[in-house]
């Protein structure tokens, strides 16, 4: 990758300089900027379950990250994360409902086909209408992401509520312990060798197979790629759903994770983050791995920060929309799809 | 069936204030996510400049000036610096939805909501039965929403600065030609756009309420953008978007007090979304429509400054 250094100095530099100014804004509203960094890197590091609370944070961001980085390499911007997450909680949620009895490895397995399957639907929708019709996907997964926590809220609240549940929040019944594949810290030898797989998977196929190969080709130029004979709207309507794969298998290990049940609006950050997570890993596999444990360890301190100071938690939702509003400065490569006929002139 | 039709208009005038601004940014070709987040700063601005001053009309002012710095930069970002116009939307809204809670709690050391005593002028009010009920206890920004949206109209039809926004938006290089920076008229059409944002925000703050709370927005800026896609992005066909989502807004609200017939909330909820798909569906089978205006937005992304 020609400039690879340029770029990862790029990167790392923007982002520092979104720290610096987020610190600058907790500084001038009478923060002790030494304090809360102190208290960040106990509360993702050093304090007791820091460590652990970090890699908890870190596996949905890693997984939506991923899909996200996958739509990215076809040209494909999926922005709506947060929905095909939620509804591949939600069928997780009704299989392991609806199937108490079943043998556990086998219900398990069919949640997780179930909250795929989920997630592809609600990411190929968007997808379909791209690549048959040129639907802006922008939008169409945005909306598609809203219409995920409507889906969410009406199950939790409806159908799904926990009837002898109390607190203000809507919450489904829970799972039976059998089918958790973590304990409520959201960290288990099965979970990290799940994630650790998709992360090696994807890499291999987006660096090793000729799909991948393909996908690149379309992301950087489709009408080259329609000349070398690439059948352009399979490769896209195969990423539509990879990265809502993604997406939908990061709710179910949610929910036989550290979830449980599923609460109204839980996570309401994930979908986005993780775009900014797969930004600030250069959309490469690797590097979203270390975004992703990087914005996990932040999720996780911003939850311990409440000990050491009275920082308003929404500092990190600022923090989080300050790297995302200056991390593409100059990053072009990412959406070269759209210029239609009537740009031409411009760039000529 | 009154009252539906009043809570229709309290519901719709952010939205149709919003989408104006929506609509004077995507006539300059940007695809504005960043709507939400200025509307939150104005509705939170209005509220802390308002309460501190005991002004309400000051709070406006200061709402206006900070969303339109806000735009000035959100400009600097997606131009000169060439980010993503997308993202560093959607960053501009968290900056928004974040800045304003954290600031809440840094300055004023609440978490959740904040009353306030300031409040908008309501021209009519008192009436409590018969049609009375529908015009009463509006705040002064309902009554100029319509104004408002008139003005748009007529600047985006009628004057040098639309048909200009229009060249920008539709075809820069002609626009070039023709000796018109299309940066600058960018820049113009934000800042139009930031201050539209302010008095959206206000209106939802010290309008209909007479608070601030945390994420009070949830999600009007996009259902705004949504309604400037399905207006076809003319002014008065958003604003009628505007008018229809407040009416599904209101339905909801009216379904949700009679349980009775219970349809579930969440679903009249989704009516916008879903209208929203197909619209811009149906707008891309439109095809030469969206390339005209895709093609400012294209350029946005090209580096050709």
């Amino acid at each position: 990758m020609t400039g690879g250094l340029q770029r990862v100095a790029s990167t790392v530099l923007l982002v520092v300089v979104s720290f610096l100014l987020t610190a600058l804004i907790l500084w001038v509203s009478g923060y002790r900027v030494g304090t809360v960094l102190s208290g960040i890197i106990q509360g993702s590091i050093t304090a007791t379950g820091a460590a652990t609370s970090t890699i908890r944070w870190t596996i949905p961001l890693l997984l939506i990250g991923l899909g996200v980085v996958i739509g990215f390499r076809a040209g494909f911007f999926n922005i709506g994360g947060q929905g095909q997450f939620y509804v591949g909680a939600c069928s997780a949620l009704v299989v392991s409902l609806g199937w108490r009895e079943g043998p556990v490895p086998l219900v398990i397995m069919c949640g997780m086909i179930a909250a795929i399957l989920a997630g592809m639907a609600w990411s190929l929708l968007p997808g379909y209408l791209r690549v048959q019709f040129g639907t802006d996907e922008v939008l169409t997964t945005l909306m598609m992401s809203f219409i995920g926590a409507l889906v969410l809220q009406y199950l939790t609240a409806g159908p799904l509520r926990n009837p002898s549940g109390t607190g203000q929040t809507a919450a489904s019944e829970r799972i039976p312990e059998a089918f958790r594949i973590t304990d409520s810290s959201g960290v288990s030898v099965t979970a990290l060798l799940l994630v650790g797989g998709v992360a090696v998977l994807v890499w291999l196929l987006l660096e090793r197979t000729r799909f991948g190969l393909t996908m690149t080709l379309v992301g950087r130029n489709p009408t080259m790629a329609r000349w070398q004979g690439i059948d352009v709207r399979r490769v896209g309507l195969g990423t539509f759903a990879l990265s809502g794969a993604l997406s939908g298998l990061a709710g179910a290990v949610e929910l036989y994770g550290p979830g449980a049940r599923l609460v109204t609006g839980f996570s309401p950050e994930v979908g986005f983050t993780a775009v900014v997570v797969a930004l600030v890993g250069m959309l490469s596999v690797w590097g979203t791995v270390v975004a992703a444990v990087f914005f996990g360890g932040l999720q996780s301190a911003i939850l311990f920060l409440p000990i050491v100071t009275d920082l308003p938690p929404p500092a990190l939702v600022l923090l989080h929309g300050m790297v995302a509003f200056l991390v593409t400065i100059k990053f072009r490569a990412v959406r070269r799809r759209r210029t239609g006929p009537a740009a031409k002139p411009v760039a000529g | 069936m009154e009252q539906v039709l009043a809570t229709t208009l309290r519901s719709a005038a952010p939205l149709v204030l919003v989408a104006m601004a929506g609509v004077f940014a995507f006539r300059a070709g940007i695809f504005h996510l960043g709507l939400e987040g200025l509307m939150i700063t104005g509705a939170f601005t209005t509220v802390a400049v308002g309460d501190a001053t005991g002004s309400v009309e000051l709070g406006i002012l200061a709402a206006i000036g900070v969303c339109m710095a806000l735009s000035a930069v959100y400009w600097w970002v997606i131009g000169p610096l060439g980010a993503n116009v997308i993202i560093a939307g959607l960053g501009l809204t968290s900056i928004g939805l974040g800045g304003t809670a954290f600031a809440l709690g840094a300055i004023f050391d609440i978490r959740g909501s904040m009353f306030t005593d300031v409040v908008l002028p309501r021209p009519v009010r008192g009436a409590t039965s018969g049609p009375g009920v529908i015009i009463s206890e509006h705040s002064i920004l309902v009554w100029i929403t319509p104004l408002i949206v008139l003005v748009a109209w007529i600047v985006l039809r009628r004057s040098r600065f639309g048909l200009r926004l229009a060249a920008v938006g539709e075809y820069p290089f002609a626009a070039r030609s023709a000796g018109v920076n299309p940066s600058i008229v960018r820049l113009q059409a934000l800042l139009i756009s930031g201050a539209l944002c302010a008095l959206g925000g206000a209106e939802l703050s010290v309008g209909a309420l007479r608070n601030f709370t945390e994420n009070m927005t949830n999600g009007r800026g996009f259902i705004a953008f949504v309604a400037v896609i399905f207006g076809a992005w003319h002014p008065i066909g958003a604003a009628l978007a505007g008018l229809f989502f407040g009416l599904a807004d209101a339905i909801g609200i009216q379904s949700q007090i009679n349980i009775t017939e219970r349809v579930p909330r969440e679903f009249v909820l989704m009516i916008p979304f879903v209208l929203t798909i197909f619209a811009v569906w149906l707008g891309g089978l439109w095809r030469r429509r969206t390339l005209e205006a895709e093609a400012g937005y294209a350029e946005l992304r090209e580096p050709d400054y």
